[in-house]
């Protein structure tokens, strides 16, 4: 069982990802986060084998969340996309910079966006 | 998923998205009144309402993209583009694409509305291209000048890195302006951070603005969690460090890149000049009041005021106060939690249920009273028989037990359907927000009641009907202000909303204190009109009625407040939809009342079941006022028509059996009166029989029945089956209409 976290403050959004990775080969455990703040109180909870965040958010915005999560000895490790919609190309720039694993542009192919999931979560745990 | 193959418009995600929308649109208009308020204040914006602005038009393009609505991402997406140059400075507040928002909303409004309707798609989607040309007609705004002349700081490079464009945008904005840039870094408890971040932000933003909050690894237990703050403010690091007393955070001033030329920079001592207007930092005189607001919203809640005047605020900031104008808190804004603490709260404590579950689950509750009304006829008959009735004692206590419960059940999942009328008063407290500035008329309007509760359907309802008496007050009923001063009123005008419950009715009273209306204007209309045959005899309150009247309800001039081709005559149409009524006083140069009278609940309603001829017909109980044993003689024939002294005031009776053509009892020596009543007008039904009181669920009835004017609907009932439902309101406005047209 793969566990997600997924942080967007749109609850549609949220359950579209959701879904979308409900239709995974593998079985997916997901935990939804509308916040910044309320993926910071997620993370410490349960080890995640992934992290989809938006950028736009109220309190702390998807960069200063990747920022944490990649700085962080613990979470370092966990593949994370951003899904962002599109025309934020710098803000793109620095999520890859400050350590994403993938970056979505929305809307975005269910295909695409299971094809990019499937490859993070296939990484062996030690190499992430 | 673009382009049509997104999921289903059947789907959850869907209906999802379109509240989602809807939520974030009504968002967008407050905000929008807002900006609005604040810049017609005169004073500057605060950046962090545009940037909110500026993220729902964000998630609207985000949404709509994945729903394949290519046309409303499309009208998002330049939404997006006008807001992203608004939030970085690119474009001016007073460019005409700014003047353009509202126009957009409202276009967003109309279209989701339209959804689902192929013709209208059509139409809107032009509707929505021509939109867009003529945004891009107005060109995308200046480039933005953030890399001019602006001192250059040492910062963390991993902090840069975090800081979104707007982010950025805003750090240079605040050094053009000579702020300082300090770093707050504080350590909490993971568990609990929230609170006691937001309460050293909300503590920071009253001298200065939070441009990033980044959390850090490094604190010094696990359990912990630090936070960086980029903070600027004319504060410098002492002086910010005595204003946020708290012992666990540390603010230190970012220093300068000195190899950079910056000429610019102030010298220090200009910095400690007294904080110049801006719309960010709150006037020195608030910091305390905020402050101690900031130490309720940790205690607990207290119980919610009925009473809000909202533009009582604004008003008097406006007009009394001579301040120069760092901006006064949007009104209402008082005592509003810290953001990012509300919006953490209100995901944890609340759950959204589709309403349309809540009707499932009334449904099953319904059924279940049937079924014990069935329980209880059979205790009955187990009682009678001396063989049974031990068993009938037994069943009946469980009988007994189970309604308990059953009631308690009952009155929970009502409890569910019912929410404050706050949300929709808010709403028209923003409609005399923008009618405010449009006409430039000088109106307050009060609410009182905005705790009173009703059934969620009927709240969404009761939105156009009360906008619409608003705006007709505002736009008939107030007159200029020279107008008022001369017929020795004030020059402002008021507006008055109360809302309150009366048995089981909920009453909304607008108020004005206008001109009134002239019965003789109204008479003399009716007249030419051909409504009412002249020199009829009329009482004040039947002359006032007539407004209600189709033909006359609807304004000849057009005007772009209440001209909207939606009459008094509408009103009173939606509010008898919902099973309640309208009426209208005024007295003529003082003002006018419009009452509005509605059950509280359309769910499950007590009724009384009585018997007319073979057939059997439940009253809602709401209505009942009384119930008579007359003598038949006691009933006075007058002019074709029935009345009954009560206690000294004409009743006008009506049988039952006459309304819906059944044979009449013949002489009995005593009948039943009904006494039924909405609002202030009074009936007395005429029936063979009283059955009894019951729980009943109204269903509405298909076909060529369910036009009947009279009956609302039908009901199942244990002993007599599907039995029909009066519509009181109906009954009694045809009855007294009759007697009025004799």
């Amino acid at each position: 069982m793969q566990h997600v976290l997924i942080v967007e403050d749109s609850a549609t959004m949220r359950s579209l990802i959701a879904s979308t990775l409900e239709d995974l080969d593998v079985p997916v455990k997901i935990t939804e986060a509308a916040s910044g703040f309320e993926a910071l109180h997620c993370l410490p909870r349960d080890p995640f084998d992934l992290i989809v965040t938006d950028i736009n958010m109220p309190d702390i915005n998807g960069l200063e969340l990747v920022s944490f999560i990649k700085s962080n000895a613990t979470y370092r490790g966990i593949p994370l996309v951003i899904v962002s919609t599109e025309g934020a190309e710098r803000d793109r720039a620095k999520g890859m910079e400050l350590g994403a694993d993938a970056y979505l542009v929305k809307p975005f192919e269910p295909e695409e966006f299971c094809s990019v999931i499937m490859e993070l979560l296939a990484q062996p745990k030690q190499e992430r | 998923m673009a382009n049509g193959n997104g999921p289903d418009r059947d789907s959850k995600a869907y209906s999802e998205f379109l509240s989602e929308a809807e939520e974030m649109l009504e968002r967008l208009r407050g905000d929008l009144a807002d900006l609005e308020d604040q810049r017609h204040d005169g004073g500057e914006v605060n950046p962090d309402l545009i940037n909110g602005m500026f993220r729902s038009a964000h998630s609207l393009k985000g949404l709509s993209g994945m729903f394949g609505l290519d046309a409303i991402a499309g009208l998002a997406h330049h939404f997006e583009d006008t807001l992203d140059g608004l939030r970085l400075g690119r474009i001016a507040l007073d460019s005409p694409q700014a003047g353009m928002i509202g126009n957009i909303i409202d276009l967003f409004g109309t279209v989701m509305a339209s959804l689902g309707n192929e013709a209208e798609e059509d139409q809107m989607n032009a509707s929505i291209n021509e939109l867009i040309a003529n945004l891009e007609a107005g060109g995308t705004g200046t480039e933005e000048e953030d890399s001019q002349s602006v001192p250059r700081l040492l910062l963390d490079p991993t902090l840069m890195r975090a800081l979104t464009e707007y982010e950025e945008h805003r750090l240079n904005e605040n050094l053009r302006r000579h702020r300082i840039v300090l770093l707050v870094e504080a350590a909490f408890e993971i568990l609990s951070f929230d609170e006691g971040l937001s309460e050293l932000s909300s503590s920071i933003r009253e001298v200065g603005e939070v441009i990033s909050t980044l959390p850090s690894p490094g604190a010094a237990a696990d359990s912990q969690i630090r936070f960086v703050l980029l903070v600027a403010s004319d504060l410098d690091a002492p002086a910010m460090t005595r204003h946020i007393d708290s012992p666990n955070a540390s603010v230190t001033a970012v220093p300068e890149d000195t190899g950079a030329a910056s000429t610019e920079t102030p010298a220090p001592a200009e910095k400690l000049e007294p904080p110049k207007a801006e719309p960010i930092c709150a006037p020195p005189v608030h910091q305390q009041e905020l402050s101690s607001l900031l130490v309720q919203a940790d205690a607990p809640a207290p119980p919610p005021s009925s009473s809000v005047h909202y533009e009582e605020s604004t008003s008097s900031a406006v007009d009394e106060e001579d301040a120069p104008h760092e901006s006064p808190p949007p009104p209402g804004d008082g005592g509003r939690v810290p953001e990012e603490f509300s919006s953490l709260k209100s995901v944890s404590d609340t759950v959204r249920v589709d309403i349309r579950k809540l009707n499932e689950l009334m449904n099953l509750v319904g059924e279940l009273v049937m079924h014990r009304s069935a329980i209880g006829a059979t205790v009955r008959t187990l009682s009678a028989d001396a063989a049974t009735a031990r068993a009938g004692e037994d069943l009946g206590k469980t009988y007994k037990g189970l309604s308990r419960k059953l009631k308690d059940l009952q009155s929970s999942v009502l409890e569910l359907r019912l929410v404050p009328l706050r949300q929709i008063l808010d709403k028209l407290s923003r409609v005399v927000r923008r009618l405010r500035r449009e006409l430039e008329k000088d109106v307050i309007l009060e609410l009182n009641g905005v705790d009173t509760e009703l059934d969620k359907l009927m709240v969404e309802e009761l939105v156009d009907p009360l906008v619409h008496l608003v705006r007709n007050s505002f736009d008939h009923g107030i007159e200029a202000a020279d107008e008022r001063v001369a017929a020795g009123k004030s020059e402002q005008g008021r507006i008055v909303i109360d809302a309150f419950q009366r048995g089981n009715h909920v009453v909304i009273q607008v108020t004005d204190d206008g001109r009134g209306i002239d019965p003789l204007a109204v008479r003399a209309k009716a007249e030419k009109m051909g409504v009412i045959v002249s020199g009829m005899e009329l009482t004040r309150k039947e002359i006032l009625d007539l407004v209600f009247h189709p033909g006359l309800s609807t304004r000849a001039e057009v005007t772009g407040t209440s001209g909207r081709g939606v009459g008094m005559d509408v009103v009173r149409e939606n509010i008898k939809e919902m099973g309640g009524i309208v009426t209208i006083d005024s007295d003529l140069g003082k003002g006018t009342v419009t009452s509005l009278t509605l059950p509280v609940t359309l769910a499950i309603i007590q009724s009384l079941i009585v018997g007319s001829s073979d057939q059997f017909y439940a009253i809602p109980l709401n209505a009942v006022l009384e119930t008579l044993l007359i003598d038949a003689n006691e009933i006075q024939s007058s002019e074709q028509q029935e009345l009954l002294n009560l206690r000294g005031e004409p009743l006008t009776l009506r049988s039952l059996s006459d309304e819906f053509g059944l044979p009449r009892a013949e002489d009995a020596e005593q009948v039943y009166v009904v006494v039924i009543g909405i609002g202030e007008s009074r009936l007395g039904l005429i029936v063979d029989r009283l059955e009894g009181q019951q729980d009943t669920v109204l269903k509405p009835i298909q076909g060529p029945i369910g036009e009947v004017r009279g009956i609302s609907g039908a009901t199942e009932i244990s002993e007599h089956g599907a039995v029909l439902v009066l519509d009181v309101a109906a009954i009694v406005e045809d009855t007294l209409r009759r007697r009025d047209l004799r």
